[in-house]
């Protein structure tokens, strides 16, 4: 009685586990293309990278190494501080011997969620289905010497010892040029631009405190990283602040908060937008599509392109912003997106854009 | 040099006699004293978050709210019973001195306890080698000295002492018995809930079965019916005590539901999917014991008196194992379903709240009275070679469990505070909220040390920020480690920088460097040799108190000051006042080995 019992519970115990090994299992045979895509980055956010380089069909012509950079990022870009959370596909066309998948990545990356969506080619290679990865072409900047003469300011504070009454150094005149009140998905945004109208460099934060009929305070928010926050001497940002869940009817005013003060900068890096345009993404949404250009002779590794959208009386219509997942190497072309909501795509008459940075330090 | 000889081919037995637990606890003072003063345990993981609630208590013994986590939180959150002794001794040996010392007085009543619960299933001998065996578990060595879960080890012996108090109490009513197993149940309530909570189920059930069954057995002459209903008077006095001394945790409880999405952890994953988590949460805490479990099995099966210990060892075994199988999940999602359905509440399933590693430890606790009668058998049979490979195999595997941080460390390379402190402490810094970045728990140790305010916290539960409880991430100190939740969670709580007067943010972790550059913050110092930098941004206003959360009223205050710890006084007192009655000595059998000499000088 006791030796049979104790088969069965054995034998229960360990197909409790099996049921709950089986069922996670990740190394299989692909079946289907879009099995293929979700294994590999499957095994990919598991940092299996022989698993996940196993879905890779040969005719990629992509090493192991290559891939792997291709997924974790190169030259400190916001890529390398990136996880991949999330993937979704969905099978656009197949055949008996290919197909395309979409997928849409989502990544937790250092400043908050990042999407990517690929059309990736899938191939059947000796009867399992495999991804050909497109692999990404390695830029390498040739030896060079690059000048470098732009303006940097540096400042001397009042120090401890000086004589009481001695004058300190002034804070910087800026000013908020426009400010507009939309409602949009529910929340209401405020948006608009800010001048550095001093000849010194000046570091502003903006934000806004909604009052309600009552004439009191329902919601404070700022602009958070949706602004330049260095602004050099006559430089102008957009701004965007986000009141989500908060209807235009239920206020009554709205009061700019913003505090802008003098700090050390410099021009460099100078970072170019070149061939600006406005089309559609693979997905079919408005964008507004160009290429960022590093002028400087270091690397620029988080670039943040923030973009101003305008009426045909100047009006800001709609500020958007994003990062690109690459890093800006020097002298190098790099192509930016950055997304412009479809119902305003008409109304826009000019747009400009400007480029944030973080370059990490060495 | 010759050794001490014995006559070839003559096998020499152990005494076939108890081990002495007074042998037993100088055994755990030897294998743990030293572990314990050379500070290992300060550097596990929970480590600081007691010393950071024990602080507290050491200046505000009766105020339990606490300002300087998650913009204010009350430590009613918390059974606090070890966290106010330590605070108690804090006084005269300091913070990290009195975490050790009352960290070994929970490994020092470890074989107490399990002595006496194993007393109720085995004999005398195979209950002393259960307690040696509680002594060199590597559950136990991981809840000290890699987890810092001093709660849970606190709390387990308490309650398998008062369950042998139980069982006597059930079998024989004795009155005594009864107070001394309430005292001690509410002292381990006070130690922590969650293990009575879990305890309540898989270590009472096989006992008031086992009661039941040795309703007649040495001398008791109990009916069944008299069993059950001096069962029914313990859970009902228990509960009353648990409900009255934690009387402010239910409180804030009922004010603040835990509503939070779930946080990921590791032992909710299955153990099988990646190589670290077998190692850390299956060969690290079961060690040798493993290789015994084909015997607990046969054993536990066999005999009938067993096969209670042995349900309740298998059930938190598989719950041990966490998402490995599909049962805990199923059957903590019926339990919450069923609570649903009778209160009407909302209750998530709690498999996505808790953590499974000290079921590990729960279960070894469970099992260690059948590895006992293993270990009994293979010493009768082979002699000092069986005692010798037994002993070598739970050295190995105290040993294992202990040094497991050094081959898969936990912490980053060590950094000091100190200035990060002394910062927040001067020139009225104090005024404004900070938060830590890439911290770890270090995080505690600038809680500790400094006056100031933060918006994180190392305790999930007490989180009441809604921009902490709705994202399935935990401290934000860790939030790159949350995938997307965690980095959400850490935008929104700087978005409303200014509501919280969060003007300063410390950086150990270049990471996190990216996103409070592009938010408005300047680094404008560094630290202990640029391990550390300090991030500020301007025009922030000083903090306020925010709208989460109400203090305890005072009256709770010296409810929560004066009966957790008065539950452990009590159960002390008892335990000194009212000794037990010295238990007859079993008959040993006689002659001990018909082939055996007494002394072996005498062959």
């Amino acid at each position: 009685m006791g030796r049979i019992l104790a088969v069965i519970f054995a034998v229960l115990t360990v197909g409790l586990i099996a049921i709950g090994t089986v069922h996670g299992s990740r190394n299989a045979q692909a079946s289907t293309p879009e099995g293929a895509v979700q294994a590999m980055f499957g095994n990919a956010k598991g940092h299996d990278w022989n698993g996940a380089y196993s879905y890779v069909a040969s005719s990629s012509n992509v090493d192991q190494g290559g891939f792997i950079r291709d997924l974790t990022g190169r030259n400190g870009s916001l890529r390398t501080y990136s996880q991949l959370d999330s993937v979704n596909t969905r099978v656009l066309h197949e055949s008996d011997t290919e197909a395309t998948v979409r997928t849409e990545l989502k990544y937790a990356t250092a400043v908050g969620v990042s999407f990517d969506t690929r059309d990736l080619k899938v191939v059947k290679e000796d009867g399992a289905w495999k991804v050909q990865w497109p692999a990404e072409k390695e830029v390498h900047v040739p030896p060079q010497v690059i000048p470098v003469n732009y303006l940097r300011w540096d400042i001397v504070w009042r120090g401890a010892g000086d004589d009481w009454g001695a004058q300190n150094v002034e804070n910087p005149n800026c000013r908020i040029l426009s400010m507009n009140a939309v409602e949009r998905d529910g929340g209401l945004i405020i948006m608009g631009e800010v001048e550095n109208e001093d000849t010194v460099p000046a570091f502003i934060t903006v934000g806004a405190v909604l009052t309600d009929n009552a004439g009191k305070d329902v919601a404070e928010e700022s602009s958070f990283d949706k602004i330049s926050h260095v602004l050099l001497p006559k430089e102008v940002s957009p701004y965007r602040i986000d009141f989500p869940g908060i209807k235009k009817s239920d206020v009554k005013s709205v009061r700019m908060t913003h505090d802008w003060m003098l700090v050390p900068a410099s021009a460099d890096p100078v970072i170019g937008v070149l061939h600006q345009r406005i089309e559609k993404d693979i997905t079919g949404r408005t964008v507004l599509k160009g290429e960022l250009l590093n002028e400087s002779g270091t690397t620029v590794n988080i670039p943040h392109v923030l973009a101003t959208f305008y009426d045909n009386g100047g009006k800001v219509i709609w500020v958007s912003d994003a990062y690109s997942d690459h890093a800006l190497l020097p002298q190098t072309p790099q192509p930016f997106s950055v997304a412009l909501r479809d119902d305003l795509a008409a109304n826009v008459h000019t747009y400009r854009v400007t480029v944030n940075h973080y370059s990490r330090e060495n | 040099m010759s050794s001490p000889s014995i006559a070839p081919g003559r096998q020499v037995s152990l005494p076939s006699r108890a081990v002495p637990l007074s042998w037993v606890l100088l055994l755990a003072l030897l294998v743990h004293g030293p572990l314990l003063l050379m500070q290992i345990t300060n550097d596990s993981y929970d480590a600081d978050f007691h010393k950071f609630f024990a602080a507290h208590y050491a200046q505000h013994w009766f105020n339990p709210w606490n300002e300087k986590w998650f913009t204010g939180f009350s430590q009613t959150t918390y059974p606090p019973m070890e966290q106010q002794w330590m605070a108690l001794f804090s006084h005269v040996i300091g913070l990290n001195l009195a975490y050790i010392f009352v960290q070994l007085i929970a490994i020092l009543l470890l074989p107490i306890g399990v002595y006496r619960y194993a007393r109720i299933w085995v004999g005398e001998r195979a209950a002393s080698y259960a307690a040696i065996g509680s002594v060199l578990l590597g559950s136990l060595a991981s809840l000290v000295y890699v987890d810092g879960q001093l709660s849970t080890t606190w709390a387990a012996p308490l309650y398998l002492i008062a369950l042998a108090y139980f069982y006597e109490w059930a079998r024989e009513g004795k009155a005594m018995a009864l107070a001394k197993a309430l005292a001690l149940t509410m002292a381990a309530a006070s130690a922590h809930h969650v293990t009575l909570l879990f305890a309540s189920v898989i270590f009472t059930i096989p006992v008031v079965v086992i009661a039941l069954m040795d309703r007649k057995r040495d001398g008791a002459d109990a009916t069944t019916a008299g069993v059950i209903s001096r069962s029914a008077i313990f859970a009902a006095l228990s509960l009353g005590g648990i409900i009255l001394v934690l009387l402010p945790y239910w409180l804030a409880l009922k004010a603040n539901p835990i509503k939070q999405m779930p946080i990921p952890h590791g032992s909710r994953e299955n153990f099988f999917s990646q190589g670290w988590l077998a190692v850390n949460y299956i060969l690290v805490p079961w060690g040798a014991m493993l290789l015994a479990v084909p015997f607990i099995f046969v054993k536990g099966l066999k005999e009938s008196r067993l096969r209670p210990l042995f349900f309740g060892f298998w059930l938190t075994m598989l719950f041990a194992l966490g998402g490995t199988t599909p049962l805990p999940r199923m059957l903590l999602g019926m339990l919450a379903g069923v609570v649903n359905v009778i209160t009407g509440a909302n209750v998530h399933n709690p498999f996505d709240i808790l953590t499974f590693e000290r079921f590990s430890f729960w279960a070894n606790l469970m099992a260690l009275p059948i590895v006992a009668l293993l270990a009994v058998s293979l010493i009768d049979r082979y002699g000092r070679k069986a005692a010798f490979v037994l002993g070598t195999l739970a050295a190995f595997t105290v040993a294992f469990a202990v040094s497991w941080p050094v081959y898969h460390p936990i912490h980053d390379a060590p950094f000091s505070t100190a200035e990060v402190i002394s910062f927040l402490n001067r020139d009225g810094h104090d005024k404004f909220r900070y938060l830590t970045l890439g911290f770890g728990s270090k995080m505690s140790e600038v809680g500790i040390g400094a006056n100031a305010s933060s918006v994180d916290g190392e305790y999930n539960s007490a989180r009441l920020l809604p921009e902490m409880t709705q994202y399935g991430s935990a401290q934000l100190t860790n939030s790159k480690y949350y995938g997307t939740n965690g980095i959400e969670s850490l935008r929104a709580v700087l978005k409303h920088a200014d509501q919280y007067g969060l003007k300063y943010i410390f950086v150990r972790d270049p990471y996190y460097e990216p996103l409070i550059a592009f938010a408005g913050w300047r680094k404008t110092e560094v630290y202990d040799r640029g391990n550390v930098s300090l991030w500020v941004k301007d025009g922030i206003s000083p903090a306020h108190r925010t709208p989460y959360g109400t203090p305890p009223t005072a009256m709770e205050g010296i409810l929560w000051g004066t009966l957790p710890i008065g539950s452990s006084i009590i159960a002390l007192l008892l335990m000194l006042m009212f000794p037990d009655k010295r238990r007859k000595l079993e008959p040993i059998e006689f002659p001990l080995n018909a082939n055996e000499p007494v002394l072996r000088e005498a062959r």
